[in-house]
């Protein structure tokens, strides 16, 4: 059973930086689901933009990471409440 | 989060006929085509700077949405792909919304669209209670059959898809002995949020009030004698109601009507749903536009500018409990003397006072007895949170 | 509280406010309502204004007429208190007069209107599609408003007093000054009935507030008053018809009233602000008056987050 442990915070305003690239990154996976290669011009601007918006989430992770020096652990990963502005570091 | 709700009336169609429904005008024949819907997504979207909400919600309302769920399929598909590809700022904010009888849930078609569109689903289930409770209402239409058997197979499937779903619950004047067993059943099928409201039509008859506090202190003692109030809500019990408000820093409007849109099958736009036809009793619809003309904001400018005072009588005004006390301005509309949305209507008056004693009985006790098993901090900290939806 | 009693003589009587009068058929007011409705200004302290269809009435309608202390709004000139004009015309007249008109034709006509102000003591200005303005008629209003102040001022500063509802209202008023329908206003039609104004007889008959027989019965009458219109009452556009029929036309509620209704007082107000300014340039005037202040919105409904 997974492990939850409160090992953090960071500001609203962080909060809300991380909570739109999550939206983001989850209605770019959901406009996947129905966008084919048949549109070209579409397509090929969710595709790039799954990468970046991919890579400014771990990037967000990264910065936030090294600023607060959350504790961490071999198989955990860490997980935030947008309504607390929490860090959670979630262990298998 | 600010958002704005917009919601698409698919059908005016229902298997049901709830005893209490408003929709007074359902029908089989007024279903929305897909070519009124893109207009009205185009229209909005087209305005981005009218729009200016961070986030929406796109409801969709019936009837029972989910009669048209190949159109509802259709409309997100269209909805998702043109905000993205207008770099539409709700593309990183939205939510499609959904209050369904649950009876075609499982459906293969309900089912495919959930999984393909479920991180920004929001679905409640409307189920009233214990099986005699949702029965004596939501009865199926043309017979006086209840529904409850065909909605509750379908809630282990949706409490597993949506762990924090919770149920809308309405009251009627039949509905009040039942209260405190429906809340604790609906807590024993796993459904932890419970939210729950009077109607605000005039139905009620004498000593309802009566009845509707016995049955909160009832429940207010069942929950706190269970424990429930460590992982379960119900919206009746609220801190922040039973409170005077003050005139003029506490004047803002109850209800979003014109802070919303609401879309019906012919194109005509309305402040929401319930001032459309088929929700109004005896007065004429207020239609605020429509998706080939556009929205006249002349018409939304009496629900921006509507205010608590303004609409109230003195005795609301100088209530001594009036916070927590709802109106609806459709219901208001309805029950006003003129064509105004400017006179609150208080059929509700009296439960709000009932629900006012029984409300401070529940919080008094609770409190004492975290206090006296010295719990009263961490209940504090991580109370589980209930909405007041009360449409 | 109810102050006016309107009468409408005939089914023809003239507009003198916003509103057309969409009946051709000349059809008077029978003798006996008329009497009632005096008998009913009477007993209620009403101030009774008759208002007068295009042609000479009978006779006896006279005599009636005559047994209460009255003002006439009239379309003919002859007797009347207040006249009511369709177009500028070259006059010489020793009473108020209300202009109806389109926009198009002030814009056009600016001049001859101007030329009024002149030979009358009182130019009210009203015009007849107010819900029809664009952002482009209001930078033409402002610019025909701007004119009219020139007008006013060089007679002012000549020793005249020229009154323009549209400049001159707002300079004198340090309250709201409004058309009163339905609070200290109410108006009575030929079958016997109370409206809130005559527009709303011409608009449905159905939809009365009380008759002769059985008194007045204004549901909601508090949505009359400036107290109950959200956006009024934190306006200071004072010189504003605040026109309940057009408010009910436009947002579908009394106490509303539209954009354009909002920005057109907002530019009269302006304008006015100006005028009282170069007025003052020359010497003391209004010296009880307070300035009017700069303001940087036109419609207060803009501004409503700083009074909700």
């Amino acid at each position: 059973m997974a492990m939850k442990r409160k090992v953090g915070q960071v500001t609203p305003e962080e909060k809300n930086e991380i909570q739109t690239l999550f939206e983001r990154r989850n209605g770019l996976n959901e406009l996947a689901k129905i966008l084919t290669a048949d549109n070209a011009e579409l397509y090929e601007k969710l595709v790039k933009d799954m990468g970046e918006t991919g890579s400014k989430f771990q990037d967000w992770w990264n910065q936030m990471a090294e600023k607060y020096q959350w504790e961490s652990a071999e198989n955990g990963n860490w997980e935030i409440n947008f309504d607390t502005c929490e860090i959670y570091l979630v262990t298998a | 989060m600010e958002a704005r709700n917009i919601t698409f009336i698919v059908t005016k169609d229902c298997q049901l006929a709830c005893k209490y429904c408003y929709l007074v005008g359902k029908n089989e024949k007024e279903r929305m085509s897909f070519d009124i819907a893109r207009r009205a997504i185009d229209y909005i979207l087209d305005h981005e700077t009218a729009f200016e909400e961070e986030s929406v919600v796109w409801d969709f309302i019936g009837g029972e949405p989910f009669l048209e769920i190949d159109l509802i399929n259709q409309i997100c598909d269209y909805l998702k792909s043109e905000m993205y590809r207008r770099n539409h700022h709700w593309f990183n904010s939205y939510r499609f919304s959904f209050s369904t009888n649950g009876i075609n849930y499982d459906s293969e078609k309900v089912q495919r669209f959930i999984e393909k569109n479920h991180e920004h689903l929001s679905i409640g289930i409307t189920i009233d209670g214990t099986e005699m409770k949702h029965d004596l209402n939501r009865v199926y239409k043309g017979s006086e059959k209840g529904s409850y058997q065909s909605v509750v197979r379908n809630i282990p499937l949706w409490l597993k898809q949506f762990s924090n779903a919770a149920t809308k619950v309405t009251i009627s004047s039949a509905d009040i002995p039942y209260i405190k067993e429906s809340v604790l059943h609906l807590y024993s099928l796993g459904i932890h949020e419970v939210n729950i409201n009077c109607v605000f039509e005039d139905v009620w008859n004498e000593g309802d009030d009566r009845l509707f506090e016995e049955q909160l202190m009832q429940l207010a003692d069942a929950i706190i004698d269970g424990v429930y109030y460590e992982d379960y809500a119900c919206s009746f019990f609220s801190e922040n109601i039973g409170k005077p408000l003050d005139k003029i820093l506490e004047n803002q409007n109850w209800c979003g009507a014109g802070r919303m849109l609401s879309v019906d099958a012919a194109g005509n736009f309305y402040p929401c749903t319930r001032f459309a036809a088929y929700s109004l009793r005896s007065k004429k619809p207020i239609i605020i536009g429509n998706v080939y003309d556009g929205i006249d904001k002349n018409k939304l400018r009496p629900f921006l500018s509507l205010d608590r005072t303004t609409q109230s009588r003195q005795e609301c005004i100088d209530c001594e409990v009036a916070s927590g006390c709802a109106w609806c301005q459709g219901e208001n509309y309805d029950a006003a003397d003129t064509n105004t949305i400017y006179q609150r209507a208080t059929a509700i008056c009296k439960m709000h006072k009932a629900r006012v004693r029984a409300n401070n009985y529940y919080w008094n006790k609770l409190y004492r007895k975290l206090e006296l098993e010295g719990m009263r901090e961490e209940f504090e900290a991580n109370k589980p949170k209930s909405n007041d939806v009360i449409c | 509280m109810i102050q006016y009693l309107i009468i409408l003589l005939d089914e023809t009587s003239a507009s003198f406010c916003h509103y057309d009068n969409p009946k051709k058929e000349r059809c008077l007011i029978p003798l006996e309502v008329l009497r009632q409705g005096i008998r009913f200004g009477m007993m209620e302290n009403l101030m009774i204004q008759y208002v007068y269809p295009d042609y000479e009435l009978p006779e006896e309608y006279k005599d009636v007429i005559e047994s209460i202390d009255h003002s006439k709004i009239k379309p003919l000139a002859d007797d009347a208190d207040v006249l009511v004009l369709d177009a500028p015309q070259e006059i010489n007249a020793d009473k108020p007069v209300v202009l109806r008109i389109k926009k198009q034709d002030l814009f056009a006509l600016t001049d001859a209107v101007a030329k009024m102000l002149k030979s009358v003591p009182r130019l009210n200005v009203v015009l007849t599609d107010v819900e029809t303005f664009t952002d482009e008629d209001f930078e033409t209003y402002k610019k025909v408003l701007a004119g009219f102040s020139t007008e006013v001022k060089k007679l002012y500063v000549e020793g005249k007093s020229p009154q323009l509802n549209l400049l001159t209202d707002r300079m004198m008023l340090s309250q709201m000054n409004n058309c009163g329908a339905g609070d200290t206003t109410i108006t009575l039609a030929s079958n016997g009935k109370f409206y809130v104004c005559p527009a709303f007889y011409y608009e449905d008959e159905a939809d009365s507030i009380g008759d002769l027989e059985h008194g007045l019965d204004i549901k909601n009458k508090q949505l009359y008053k400036l107290g109950y219109a959200p956006i009024c009452r934190h306006c200071d556009a004072w010189q504003c018809k605040r026109c309940i029929w057009l408010n009910r036309k436009t947002t579908l509620e009394v106490n509303t009233p539209s954009h354009e209704q909002c920005v057109l007082a907002h530019l009269e107000r302006n304008a006015s602000r100006e005028l009282l300014q170069n007025i003052r340039k020359h010497g003391s005037f209004l010296p009880e008056q307070e300035e009017i202040k700069e303001i940087d919105y036109l419609d207060p409904f803009d501004k409503r987050d700083t009074w909700q």
